[in-house]
């Protein structure tokens, strides 16, 4: 099933710091392609779970629409919405065992004991929790309750499945498996599925496309490969990626970008007005070295083996940065080497806006 | 995951050991009221216990013949204590269930009703602390023949007056609904603490599952508030079994117009004070405290069954 929202804003009476109301979710446009997997994604209280409570119908919308393919579900209760929702602590009832956990929303549906049952049980297998049925949530670990959740969600064969922090509660090694146990799950039933988190690296290995989020205001939509390659804006690009993307400050000139603190130039080209204070942004793996006279000095503050490599802590006129450089590759701390950028995977954006300009 | 006993026994919430020497503080602190207890209620208790079992014993002299079940045979045999058995009994089947459901209405109407929750729990939290000679007065005159209340009421129906306090027909029912309104505070505060102990994240859960208010209610709201709809209507069925102070108050110290609200602690009353029967008396106090066990073993067995979260 398709989603479509148009100019979804979602204010709360409460106020925030300036005395004005909270505006939790802000004039969000977007469509999710049927069949796929989208990251929720943005920092704490940017609005991600009451996007997703807007979803699913629990929370009123203050103003816009909400299209199922297209029939508009913005007045609609949850129960006519037909949505599986995960809650970040699962929220099992906790008098019932997991296979009446799983029945319960067949059970409001008014569908028959021994249909209900049967359907409850293939579902219980897909998510590999039928060996527990008879057990209460309080006697099951937190990947088995997290299972439990998705099954309870996807019995009544929702078309769409909304799951909010799902890994939240799990220890890191559960978690990397639990993500792929969900991507399995998603492509074996085929639903489309918005998935809410914020850890960007759990967002960008799980989903098809992604839903980047500041406060309400929804700052990037693009296919997950996309935002990481292409970011919409400063946020963006210092969100999405591990390490950080660097950031060097400085002064756009004819010739390039001007690190503060040194008279050297980066060569880049964009279409900004001379002396516009601007922000490179580098990734990582977009920063090469060399001992030779290509690029712009560079000071070596310290190294790490990160195995395979040498993690760099180097620094250009004021600013600091981080690269990556072959093990053998021999270096001192306070040694000057030369630094070059490639193409893919530099920036450049506005100091004050974040706007991107190349 | 089933950890294995610790051998070393610690309070709860914290690491810390228990020695002797952590003990004397609390021992200290709970002394004076371990002293009350034991002077007022402990020693009297055994003291009844002994007496229950002694035959032919005189209160002035202190003198009985030996131990034996004398007194439990008289009683048993006694058909007012039979009868206030089952006059007893038949008040519990009524005031207890009767007063659950009308508290869990209420109590579910005022947790939804988020903003003047604090004036109405002192509200109903008024017949707790108000003299029961008081209410026993109000009640005699909502019962009166010709002004009282309750006629009106039922006079609007056009049902002919009743004589609510002397009709031997409707003091079973006067007792009962005197009973039933004296026990809704104490059930309300509980059902609604049990209410609030409800973690609202599964009233959410399951609207998204589909579920409407009524779903929500029998599938959810009752059995999660299970535990404390037991614990309250035990303890209920504890204090209605010894009813007393309201036909006191409502009946100026008669069990009822013809004796027919004969309860047990009267039954009690009347052997002890009246009739100077003590061994009578404790065997009747006996039998009560038997049925008061065994509703409190129940209580726990049960409470055990309905934690759902440990
Ligand atoms: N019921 C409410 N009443 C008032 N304000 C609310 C309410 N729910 C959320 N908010 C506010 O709306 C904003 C967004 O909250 P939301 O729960 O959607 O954030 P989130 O992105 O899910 O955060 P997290 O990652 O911490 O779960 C926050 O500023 C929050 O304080
Ligand atoms: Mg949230």
């Amino acid at each position: 099933m398709k989603v479509t929202i148009k100019n979804l804003t979602k204010k709360f009476a409460s106020r925030d710091k300036n005395g004005e109301p909270v505006i939790a979710v802000n004039n969000l446009t977007a469509e999710f392609e049927s069949g796929k997997l989208i990251a929720l994604l943005g920092p704490s209280g940017c609005g991600k779970s009451t996007m997703l409570n807007m979803l699913s119908g629990i929370l009123p919308v203050t103003s816009g629409k909400i299209y199922f393919d297209d029939t508009d579900v913005t007045d609609l209760t949850p129960d006519k919405r037909e949505v599986g929702l995960v809650f970040q602590n699962y929220a099992l009832y906790p008098h019932m065992t997991v296979l009446q956990n799983i029945c319960f929303p067949l059970k409001i549906k008014k569908v028959p004991k021994d249909e209900r049952i049967a359907r409850a049980k293939k579902i219980a297998r897909m998510v590999h929790i039928d060996e527990y049925l008879n057990r209460l949530p309080k006697e099951l670990s937190g990947g088995q309750q997290q299972r439990v959740a998705i099954a309870r969600a996807l019995v009544k064969n929702p078309k769409l499945l909304l799951l909010d922090e799902p890994l939240s509660n799990l220890d890191a090694k559960l978690r990397l498996e639990m993500r792929e146990e969900i991507r399995r799950i998603q492509r074996e039933s085929g639903v489309t599925t918005v998935f809410v988190t914020h850890d960007q690296e759990e967002a960008t290995s799980i989903s098809d496309y992604i839903v980047l989020m500041k406060l309400g205001v929804m700052q990037q939509f693009s296919a997950t490969r996309d935002i990481y390659n292409n970011p919409a804006n400063l946020f963006v690009a210092d969100f999405i990626g591990n390490p950080t993307i660097n950031q060097l400050h400085g002064e756009y000139t004819s010739s390039g970008f001007k690190p503060d603190g040194t008279d050297e130039i980066i060569p880049i080209k964009a279409d900004v007005a001379e002396g516009t204070r601007t922000i490179l942004a580098a990734r990582a793996e977009s920063v090469t070295f060399n001992k030779g006279e290509n690029g712009i000095s560079a000071k070596v503050n310290d190294m790490y083996s990160s195995g395979k490599d040498w993690l760099l802590n180097i620094d250009i006129g004021n600013n600091n940065l981080r690269g990556y450089c072959d093990a053998d590759y021999e270096l001192i701390p306070e040694e000057i080497i030369k630094v070059q950028f490639k193409d893919k995977g530099v920036f450049l954006f506005d100091e004050k806006s974040g706007e991107r300009y190349c | 995951m089933t950890e294995k006993k610790k051998r070393v026994r610690t309070y709860k919430d914290t690491d810390e050991k228990i020695t002797a020497k952590s003990l004397i503080k609390p021992f200290l602190f709970s002394l004076p009221f371990m002293v009350g207890l034991i002077i007022f209620t402990v020693y009297p208790f055994i003291k009844a216990v002994l007496l229950s079992f002694m035959e032919n014993y005189r209160f002035l002299s202190g003198k009985f013949t030996g131990y034996g079940l004398g007194n439990y045979q008289a009683i048993i045999a006694d058909p007012n204590f039979i009868n206030a058995l089952k006059s007893t009994t038949k008040y519990v089947l009524i005031v207890v269930p009767i007063s659950m459901a009308l508290s869990l209405l209420i109590a579910v109407g005022l947790n939804s009703v988020k903003k003047l929750q604090g004036l109405f729990q002192t509200v109903y939290f008024l017949p707790l602390v108000t003299s029961s000679t008081a209410i026993g007065m109000i009640f005699r005159w909502l019962y009166d023949y010709d002004y009282g209340l309750f006629n009106y009421f039922i006079g609007l129906f056009g049902i002919d007056r009743i004589h609510w306090l002397a009709d031997v027909r409707f003091t079973m029912a006067s007792i009962c609904i005197y009973g039933i309104w004296s026990m809704l505070p104490f059930t309300i505060i509980l059902l609604l603490a049990g209410l609030q102990n409800i973690d609202p994240v599964y009233y959410t859960a399951a609207r998204a599952d589909g579920a409407k208010s009524r779903d929500i209610f029998f599938n959810i709201t009752i059995p999660l508030l299970m535990p404390t709809i037991i614990l309250t209507s035990i303890v209920n069925m504890m204090s209605a079994f010894k009813v007393y102070d309201s036909l006191f108050v409502l009946y100026g110290g008669k069990p009822g117009p013809a004796f027919n609200l004969y309860t047990v602690i009267y039954y009690l009353y009347d052997m002890f004070w009246n009739k100077n029967k003590l061994g009578n008396a404790a065997a009747s106090a006996m039998v009560l405290f038997v049925i008061i066990a065994v509703f409190t073993l129940l209580q726990n067995l049960i409470s055990k069954k309905t934690n759902y979260y440990k």
